[in-house]
């Protein structure tokens, strides 16, 4: 078996990786481990970034928010700041698996794994939020629609750490709706998962919209065709119906072992229709 | 490839000196003799190796033996004080929460530590606690009315009660 | 023994206490000294013939002690119950992915890992047989080649009365082909043991196992040693329900002690093991057609039912013909016809599994039933009511019910429940996006074994020389607390404190063959054998009592915790002081205990027939989400007949576990296979319950009186889970008006189906 490092600082990360270059970087395990067991691992030296301190913590910068790579998604729930300021966040990380899995899985472990199905995503995309990529000698920051460039592929390049996620405040929108289709209700995958923010004006007539689609293409599905289909139009049937169309045309999701391709497209268009109730709820 | 590990077990200062890609799992089974903490699947899918990791739960079967390092770690043998039964096992005993056994560990690890954080849960708040230790044999139902009657216990009173 | 019930001790489960600390150690729990792990290779391919298996590679590798191939075995290298065709390591043949084709020795854990990776084998992959009528076709591939009946393992005929005739009669026929899931058993302890050979050269085999007596032999044939150079011990078990019902890890285990120069052997499968190499629940094809009178009243009854019951036998005939012998559910019908078929396929082993052919024909007929009350404009519980059979009438063999038979008192119990008198009110107050329906089933479960095969038990109960009261067990506690249930009925008996008593749990070497821990007999049979025991016990205390304390009439003698105290003088002596002056022979009194069964009944079905039945009717409400498909089970009734209450904790505890188990297979349960390959492999894919996914349950005993059973009581373990499927499948129909009749009503096959009628998202 291999070794296992422990590094306490971003320092050490990169010193490690110049040494190790072969070496697999993890967080909370629940990926990399889930995927392949420990046992399977090959022998290739670990970096387990759970104590690296400069990776931890929620913090307001202003006009954005900035969350800490090694963030778990129980601290992204109990954080004041993102339930103020990004609560679709929230509401997507109570969703994943059950509280031991959120106690070890991080925010940056879900983005770099790139899953389609990974349930954090979505909102991401929305608010648009950017990455920031440390190595020894750089660091840079990317739209995550960029850095996420296919199933399980990320522009990560070698030596690099995905260090935060950065948050814009100003994204103008004050509804909210997350909805993640599993096979259970808990500890599940999800066949499909639906973000949505908008701004609504007074007169109930939308102002903005954003969508965002998780399992039902290779990565996050969103579409300015679909966005736009809501503007300058009030949260009605007829409005979420045509969304719903354009939705079913335009997502492209595959068959495996938990639902079909035709499953995932008609409950994609599906869960835009539970909008028009929501928004009536909430007033 | 081994290394000494120093680690704090059921409030003990120990150390095992080990391969550190070793599940945590096994060291605790195999190298300290805890076959309290069980594996259920071995991929963070069951929640049978549930311990605690500086108060918060943690599936052992999906960490290295190398982040033990350091840590405050309570398997289901250190969760009882001095002879005592914890509030959540007696629980468990009384309202036959308790079935084949194997989810026990961990269900009452996930217990401990949802009622540290929360007193008086709802039913629930229960349920979503403890959806990450699967279950086959009760149905969760009594496993819940444990958990409702620890906090009463521990607590002097439920949401409800 | 009416009375005894009241004296029945209560309080919690004797087994708690070690299980909530982490203490009991189950098979998977010896870890001692020295000792090696064993594997399998598996073989991973469906179909195949074996051509020779490389070892180099891994036995290159450190820590490797040995790699064994089906050559190292000395026995027939077969196991099996109903045939003998299942090797302990493939020879000629691979039949199903899950097959051993090697068996590596290791130092480590880790190490035996790496080196199953590096063990190979060349073989000539074989067209493969993947369906259940598909197999019974002329030219299909043959599973095994020296079955006189191709791919039929078992076929069974029920005639009463003139089927055809009748439905030709009938005023009204309703016909439907249903089809049931591969349902894996999904225990959190995963097959696992520990063996050795003794001093004495005595194999040594402890296993998480429903089966001890029965291993034991296996395990002698298969590895060509004598019975009395095997001992198999069962500690408590983390889960079975049928599923450690035969050998798993025995054989495999055995073999490897014989080669492990005496260190001791350890072996635990992982999950992904499990589910390959593990036994499921027998998927089911069935094709039915009722028909009824004009006023309701059932006619005739013709179906044809195809189990397919993978690549091995196992038990898998015998669930096919449990199943036929439930075909007709509960009620009383005059002409019938069944015809039962089990068919070996390259599928995944099938097996027992809490129901055990019961829940696959109980979907078929219960829907049935709904479509026959649809069809007449009749109240599905009054139909049921009319038709359901009651004691002293034939059932669908045409045996006759002696034993007790509440399932009338069940139905008119639902009846009653507030559930189903406001059904009206609670559908109509569905949300948006939601439909609400009602639905029930009804089932029965036979308890014991067929009146061919003799169920019986044997037990020992000791006063040790220090005056404490040992129990022996024969048959393992798989979770469900029979052994603490022996406990308590030998204390009602012996009127001690059951906390003070010991049990000793099932051990070959004490040599109380009880059959296996299973069929709805565990507390049914060898409960009766406890109290045996412990009334010969019994008399023996209060007979050397009475000498001791020189009371006349030894009826004024009570046994009291630890005592036996004269009511008339008061005096009292203590069981140590009664235990000195018992030799050897009087402290150890056995019981035994043979349940009832018909010779008569032979001749007419395979085994014979059962003639005790536990019964239960089932309401679920249910809410369909019309945007995803999902549905939620909102709320739970379940009355069960399954006799006296004796312990209302462990009865409940059967009752919950049951319906969750019946609410996966109805919902989410399917383990996947495509051509022999798993696509399920693991509890992320393999999806059961969690806390958040079940309701709380409803359980309403119907508490008849068995005079055969202990206290009255008679099987609880398997008759409920049958009830589940067709419950919410018929609620399903109650909220959509469409039927579901392939199961699990996946969100995908619910979606599909409202779909068709135009009501997604209504």
């Amino acid at each position: 078996m291999g070794e296992v490092f422990l590094p306490g600082s971003l320092r050490e990360v990169f010193d490690l990786l110049s040494g190790e270059p072969e070496a697999l970087l993890y967080a909370g395990g629940t990926d990399l481990f889930v995927r392949s067991s420990l046992e399977e691992g090959g022998g290739k030296p670990l970096v387990c970034l759970e104590r690296v301190e400069g990776l931890k913590g929620i913090s307001d910068h202003g006009d954005e928010i900035r969350i800490g790579g090694c963030t778990t998604h129980s601290e992204l729930i109990r954080s004041r700041l993102v339930r103020e300021h990004f609560p679709l966040l929230m509401h997507a990380a109570r969703r994943i698996g059950a509280p031991a899995v959120r106690n070890m899985g991080t925010i940056g472990g879900n983005i770099c794994t790139a899953s389609p199905a990974g349930d954090t995503l979505p909102p991401l995309y929305i608010f648009d939020a950017f990455v920031e990529l440390c190595s020894a000698g750089r660091a840079r920051r990317v739209p995550i629609s960029e850095f996420i460039t296919g199933p399980g592929q990320t522009a990560l390049e070698r030596g690099e750490v995905l260090s935060a996620i950065c948050l814009k405040k100003d994204h103008g929108c004050t509804f909210f709706h997350f909805e993640k289709v599993g096979q259970r209700k808990a500890m599940a995958i999800s066949v499909a998962s639906f973000a949505f923010a908008a701004g609504i004006n007074g007169d109930g007539m939308i102002r903005k919209a954003r969508c965002a689609f998780g399992s039902v293409a290779p990565t996050v599905f969103t579409s300015s065709n679909i966005d736009r289909c809501f503007i300058d139009k009030p949260m009605d049937e007829d409005t979420l119906r045509q969304a719903a169309l354009l939705v079913r045309s335009e997502v492209s999701p595959i068959s495996d072992v938990r639902a079909s391709e035709g499953y995932r497209r008609s409950v994609a268009g599906n869960l835009v229709m539970r909008l028009e109730d929501l928004v009536r709820d909430t007033g | 490839m081994t290394r000494k590990i120093f680690f704090v077990l059921n409030g003990i200062s120990v150390h095992v000196e080990t391969d550190p890609a070793r599940r945590a799992l096994d060291v605790l089974r195999e190298d300290m003799g805890l076959t309290g903490t069980k594996e259920g699947c071995g991929r963070g899918e069951c929640g049978g190796c549930s311990i605690l990791v500086d108060g918060e739960v943690k599936l052992s079967c999906i960490m290295t033996a190398a982040q033990l390092e350091g840590k405050d770690i309570v398997t289901i043998e250190g969760v009882c004080g001095e002879g005592d039964l914890h509030p959540v096992q007696r629980s468990f005993i009384e309202r036959g929460a308790v079935q084949c056994g194997f989810c026990t560990p961990g269900m009452v690890i996930s217990s401990v530590a949802f009622l540290n954080a929360n007193p008086s849960p709802a039913r629930e708040e229960i349920r979503e606690a403890l959806s990450g230790n699967l279950c086959r044999c009760t149905g969760y139902q009594k496993i819940v009315d444990a958990v409702e009657d620890a906090a009463k216990k521990m607590h002097g009173g439920g949401r409800d009660g | 023994m009416k009375d005894e019930v009241r004296q029945f001790p209560g309080g919690p489960r004797l087994d708690a206490l070690s299980k909530v600390t982490g203490r009991e150690k189950y098979a998977a729990d010896y870890y001692s000294g020295k000792f090696l792990w064993a594997g399998a290779k598996r073989a991973l391919v469906p179909h195949a013939r074996l051509a020779s298996v490389h070892a180099e590679d891994a036995l290159s590798l450190p820590g490797v002690v040995r790699v064994l191939t089906y050559r190292d075995i000395a026995g027939s290298n077969r196991t099996g119950i109903a045939r003998n065709d299942q090797p302990v390591i493939a020879d000629e043949k691979v039949r199903h992915a899950g097959d051993a084709v090697a068996l590596v020795l290791a130092e480590s854990r880790e190490i035996l890992r790496a080196a199953l990776g590096r063990v190979s084998f060349d073989h000539e992959p074989l067209p493969g047989v993947f369906d259940a009528e598909d197999a019974l076709k002329e030219g299909a591939p043959r599973v095994h080649e020296d079955n006189e009946k191709g791919n039929l393992l078992r076929a069974v005929t029920v005639r009463k009365g003139d089927a055809e005739r009748a439905l030709d009669e009938s005023d009204v026929v309703v016909e439907g082909a249903f089809e049931t899931s591969r349902q894996e058993h999904a225990y959190l302890e995963t097959e696992a043991g520990w063996a050795f050979v003794d001093e004495r050269g005595v194999l040594t085999v402890v296993a998480s196992t429903q089966t001890p007596y029965r291993d034991r032999s296996e395990i002698a044939r298969a590895l060509g040693l004598d019975m009395e150079k095997v001992r198999v011990v069962a500690p408590y078990l983390g889960g079975a329900f049928g599923g450690k019902d035969g050998i798993n890890v025995q054989c495999l285990l055995g073999l490897a002690a014989l080669h492990s120069d005496g260190v001791p052997v350890k072996m635990w499968w992982d999950r992904t093991e499990s589910f390959l190499a593990g036994m499921k629940r027998l998927p089911a094809r069935m094709y039915y057609r009722l028909g009824a009178k004009m006023d309701g009243t059932f006619h005739g009854l013709s179906c044809r039912i195809y189990f397919d019951a993978g690549a091995y036998a196992t038990l898998g005939g015998e669930v096919m013909a449990m199943g036929a012998e439930h075909a007709a559910s509960v009620y009383r019908i005059a002409n019938v016809s069944i015809d039962g078929y089990c068919s070996y396929t390259n599928n995944p082993i099938g097996g027992p599994f809490r129901g055990f052919g019961v829940p696959q024909v109980t979907f078929a007929m219960e829907q049935a039933v709904d479509m026959m009350a649809e069809r007449l404009c009749m109240d599905p519980l009054e139909i049921r009511r009319r038709n359901v059979i009651r004691r002293g009438e034939k059932n669908c063999l045409g045996v006759e019910l002696k034993y007790s038979t509440g399932i009338g008192e069940c139905i008119e119990r639902l009846m009653e429940h507030p559930f189903w008198k406001e059904r009206q009110a609670w559908k109509s107050a569905a949300p948006k996006w939601k439909k609400r329906g009602i639905g029930m089933g009804c089932m029965g479960h036979a308890v014991g074994y067929p009146s061919l095969i003799p169920d019986q038990a044997n037990t020992r109960l000791d006063l040790r020389s220090d005056g404490t009261i040992c129990l022996y067990s024969g048959l393992p506690d798989l979770g469900q607390g029979n052994a603490s249930t022996y406990l308590r009925i030998a204390a009602a008996i012996l009127g001690q404190d059951p906390e003070a008593m010991e049990l000793v749990q099932p051990d070959t070497d004490h040599d109380l063959p009880s059959g296996t821990s299973s069929a709805s007999r565990t507390t049914y049979t060898f409960g009766n054998a406890v109290i045996n025991a412990a009334q010969a016990l019994r008399d023996v205390i209060l007979g050397r009592a009475g000498t001791i304390l020189d009371i006349s009439d030894p009826g004024r003698a009570v046994l009291l915790p630890g005592k036996v105290r004269d009511e008339a003088s008061g005096r009292e002596v203590s069981l140590t002081v009664i235990a000195r002056f018992l030799n050897d022979e009087e402290r150890t009194q056995k019981g035994y205990f043979r349940a009832p069964y018909d010779e008569s009944t032979i001749g007419i079905f395979y085994l014979g027939a059962h003639l005790l039945f536990s019964y239960g009717a089932h309401l679920a409400r249910v809410e369909v989400d019309t945007v995803t498909g999902g549905i939620d089970v909102i709320d739970y009734v379940a009355v069960t007949d399954a006799g006296t209450v004796i312990d209302p904790v462990v009865y409940d505890q059967q009752v919950h576990g049951s319906v969750a188990q019946g609410i996966g297979l109805a919902l989410t349960e399917d383990y996947l296979v495509s051509d022999g390959r798993h696509d399920t492999t693991g509890l992320s894919t393999y999806i059961i319950p969690t806390s958040m996914d079940l309701p709380d349950i409803t359980s309403v005993p119907v508490e008849t009186f068995e005079e055969t059973g202990p206290f009255g009581m008679k099987g609880i373990g398997e008759v409920v889970i049958s009830g589940c499927l067709p419950a919410i499948s018929n609620a399903f129909h109650d909220a959509c008006g469409m039927r579901i009749t392939k199961s699990p009503l996946t969100p995908e096959r619910v979606l599909s189906a409202l779909a068709r009628k135009g009501e997604v998202g209504k």
